[in-house]
């Protein structure tokens, strides 16, 4: 029982990490229209970020999710607003999905250039130090991290329900049109959203950096944790990305431990080919409308 | 002539309790040119894609030379006679117009002649012949509406629905369209057609059902239909802007 | 272009090819084996991406399950021993079990459609590609070795030259029947529209299963035969998600749904980083990708697609002959 109790805790620790690293996919999936490949780039991106801020200045991981987020929020901004802009309005939807997949490779390569193939951790002062709750016990970085996801995810859930800038985010998903002639400016709104896509990935790899080892070669199944999130809980809302992600961390972590260590990408897969063939119209429970 | 090619009893579609059709019936005499009108939002199309086998019936049954065809998929009942025309062309935009209507000359209902004689007469009825090798990307919407019946009429159908082929066409091309379907049925396949302006339908139609609010409100000769005070109500409370559905 | 000469210009293709290896050097042998290799896969890609347009996004995944199905079935074949023979049936085996796996899986995820089924794809790969490496059976992890029986006096790369580019001329008159058939036009209508074309009467859920059965069986045997000429391999040697990304590139920058568009795109990209940046290997994948990202930009039709652009020609349909209805 106690084993159980400590894996179900286990997994909702995972779960938080996991619905903070796909919020920002999910949001541009529901706001755009785009699954973006390069999603799981930022992500590690935030982690080597992190990495270098700590070992070059000492800056605990989680300040340094201010500088990395502001870095990637610029970068998802231009990338948005130049190359996935051009390619969705030249090609097709999947051709920008191409686009986006061969970005992703391109940036694997150069952080491999840049950082080597070895895999990395972000050891803080706090790593190795745990509490104990009766039985139960869980390490401190994990607390932590969740902690930090938790915040972050009602952080942008304010963002998006109170602020102007969050009206127009939404208003702009339901009907692009509508909302450019009622003086939006949806271009710049889809530049600033991807933006925002980009640096809460940013922050979830920093502190996914303190929690889980990771490799450029990581980005793929942060990618795809992001796509199954999204899923299992909805496009475009953090609390479908929360729901989404402690079920994709109960998953993970149940499957680790009582079916094999090896098989928890192989158990999240199936739950989605599942989850696609219930609803084999595609995503429903979009939080701004119609999905494509 | 007397015989029935469709029948439907008591065919009712909700989605998720709103109810789009409502137990209507209705029967397509074989060789006709059946017509089918009613107000936007009557249910017309509803009933074209439930004809089909787009949307699955919530209740009733719709029958086809006197089979049931609720359990077949959309393809089945194409391969079986059934051909529609979609009143939004929704042509393989990338192929040719020949290679547009080959598709449905190669698959459609099984036997019958060469494929490539089947391509060359429905473009020869769709008035066609000149645009064969042009991409259906860049078509006028007319020539469009003329591929959707071309394509459709080369499944060698027994039973071509027509959704709306003539809505927003010009006069000129109103008429081509009009002969286009009279060619049509004069090759022994049945008509049913789905017109929102009341005018169009009756000066080629045989037979006309009229429903609105997802209900058959009337059926009849075109002369027996326009009389009828439900029709004109329906019609009269309808708002005048909206010309498509 | 009339058919005898086509047939000519294919015939005198082919016999300058077989007798290449004469006078080039084992170094471009070894790269033209490669861009045999690679226009095989692209044209198997082509099959279900470009005529039937599910683009799969992890491809590669048929590439490592026939090489490593080719290394497990190899060394049991028991009555058949180890030598020419042994190797053809093994090829055959991993492609037919290949087949197999891809029949089963499409029933589930052939019925997602455009980015969903791309993603889809790629997670499958990258499931495949974990459950060989850390299930011990599999041997991932350790590595699988595949000897290859070779005829004697005869060099690794001219036997490996001549068995791809059979391969991938089989690939080429397979795509080309199909894209001539009754089955090539289920494909393109399916691409064009796939509810219309269940309208028009197509079965489209049988011919797309077929094509991606097709597209599996023909990647799983040219798999196998890389595993073999490479005698040595890992999971990370063959389920590589760059070569993935690769095959889209090959056709993309060819042309997709085309039936020269993969060979050509193969051939220029090839020539590009095999050969004037050969110098620079540990970039291949950032010149790779940001050959897509331009490609897409600049003409999302491909070379062909270009060319013909270019062209103009008034009658496209002449190009595909109508004695197809067999």
């Amino acid at each position: 029982m106690t084993l159980f109790l400590q894996t179900i805790l286990n997994g909702l620790v995972l779960g938080g990490i996991y619905s903070l690293a796909a919020v920002g996919f999910s949001l541009v999936f529901g706001v755009l229209g785009i699954v973006n490949l390069t999603h799981g780039i930022f992500v590690i991106a935030g982690a080597y970020g992190a990495l270098l801020l700590f070992k070059q200045f000492g800056i605990d991981p989680l300040v340094a999710i201010v500088p990395i987020g502001l870095v990637l929020f610029v970068t998802g901004y231009v990338y948005q607003r130049t190359i996935i802009q051009w390619a969705v309005s030249r090609a097709s939807l999947v051709a920008s999905l191409v686009v986006t997949f061969g970005v992703a490779m391109m940036a694997r390569n150069g952080l491999q250039l840049v950082f080597g193939p070895d895999v990395h951790t972000i050891t803080p002062a706090y790593s190795f130090m745990s509490v104990t709750f009766g039985p139960l016990r869980i390490d401190v970085v994990r607390i932590v991290a969740l902690g930090a996801s938790l915040v972050l995810l009602v952080v942008l859930a304010l963002v998006l329900a109170r602020t102007h800038f969050g009206r127009a985010i939404r208003a702009t998903a339901q009907q692009p049109l509508a909302a450019e002639l009622s003086g939006l400016n949806v271009r710049n709104l889809h530049g600033l959203t991807f933006g925002l896509g980009a640096a809460m990935a940013g922050a979830s790899g920093a502190i996914i950096g303190i929690v889980q080892p990771f490799t450029a070669s990581s980005e793929v199944a942060w990618t795809l944790n992001a796509f199954i999130v999204v899923v299992l809980g909805g496009i475009g809302s953090p609390a479908g990305a929360l729901v989404g992600g402690l079920l994709l961390g109960l998953i993970n972590a149940l499957t680790a431990q009582y079916v094999g260590p090896s098989l928890t990408q192989a158990a999240m897969f199936l739950v989605l080919v599942l989850m696609l063939l219930v609803r084999p119209a595609g995503l429903l429970g979009n939080a701004f409308g119609e999905s494509r | 002539m007397s015989e029935n090619i469709l029948s439907g009893r008591g065919v009712t579609k909700s989605f998720r309790g709103l109810t789009a059709i409502q137990d209507v019936d209705f029967d397509v005499p074989a060789g006709a040119i059946f017509g089918l009108i009613g107000p936007n939002g009557a249910g017309k199309s509803t009933l074209f894609n439930l004809i089909t086998g787009y949307y699955p019936l919530t209740r009733g049954e719709i029958r086809f030379s006197g089979e049931s065809i609720s359990p077949l998929p959309t393809y089945r009942r194409n391969q079986i006679g059934i051909a529609r025309a979609f009143q939004i062309s929704k042509p393989f935009p990338a192929l040719t117009v020949r290679e547009n209507v080959r598709v449905g000359a190669m698959f459609g209902r099984p036997g019958g002649s060469d494929p490539e004689k089947v391509v060359d007469e429905a473009l020869a009825i769709a008035g066609l012949e000149e645009l064969a090798d042009r991409t259906a990307e860049g078509l006028t919407v007319g020539s469009l509406r003329k591929l959707e019946i071309a394509r459709a009429y080369a499944t060698r159908p027994s039973l071509l629905l027509a959704d709306e082929p003539c809505a927003g066409l010009n006069p000129t091309e109103t008429e081509e369209m009009v002969n286009c379907l009279r060619k049509v049925r004069d090759r022994g396949t049945t008509v049913w057609l789905v017109e929102h302006d009341m005018k169009a339908v009756t000066s080629i139609c045989d037979c006309i059902l009229v429903i609105d609010a997802g209900q058959k409100i009337a059926e009849g000769t075109p002369q027996e239909v326009v009389a009828d005070p439900k029709v004109i109500s329906a019609y009269l409370g309808e708002p005048l802007e909206e010309q498509v559905d | 272009m009339n058919r005898t000469l086509a047939l000519l210009l294919g015939a005198i293709v082919i016999i300058a090819a077989a007798l290449l290896p004469i006078w080039i050097g084992p170094f471009y042998t070894r790269v033209i084996q490669l861009f045999f290799f690679s226009a095989g896969l692209a044209i198997a890609w082509n099959i279900l991406g470009g005529f039937s347009g599910y683009w799969s996004f992890g491809h590669t995944v048929f590439i490592g399950m026939g090489a490593f199905a080719a290394a497990h079935i190899a060394p049991n074949l028991g009555l058949i021993g180890t030598g020419p023979m042994s190797m053809l049936v093994a090829i055959l085996l991993a492609g037919l079990f290949c087949g197999l796996f891809a029949a089963i899986l499409a029933y589930p995820i052939l019925r997602l459609r455009g980015i969903y089924f791309a993603i889809a794809m790629l997670g499958v790969s990258q499931v495949a590609g974990e459950l060989v490496n850390n299930v011990g059976w599999f041997k991932g992890g350790i590595g699988v070795f595949l000897q290859t029986p070779l005829p004697a006096g005869m060099a690794t790369e001219d036997f490996f030259y001549y068995i791809f580019g059979a391969l991938l001329l089989l690939c080429f008159i397979i795509s080309m029947a199909v894209r001539n058939s009754r089955f090539g036009y289920a494909l393109l209508s399916i691409r064009e529209d796939e509810d219309t074309a269940m309208m028009l009467g197509v079965a489209t859920e049988r011919y797309k299963i077929m094509a991606f059965v097709l597209s599996a069986t023909l990647v799983g045997i040219l798999g196998a035969v890389y595993g073999y000429s490479v005698g040595y391999f890992t999971t990370y040697t063959v389920f590589r998600l760059d070569l993935s990304l690769n095959l889209i590139v090959f056709c993309l920058i060819g042309g997709i749904g085309t039936l020269f568009g993969p060979i050509v795109g193969t051939a220029i990209m090839l020539f590009i980083t095999q050969v004037l940046l050969s110098r620079f290997l540990d970039i291949h994948l950032l010149i790779t990708g940001a050959i897509v990202v331009v490609i897409i930009l600049l003409m999302p039709g491909g070379m062909i697609g270009a060319l013909r652009k270019w062209r103009r020609p008034k009658e496209r349909s002449s190009t595909v002959t109508a004695e197809a209805s067999a």
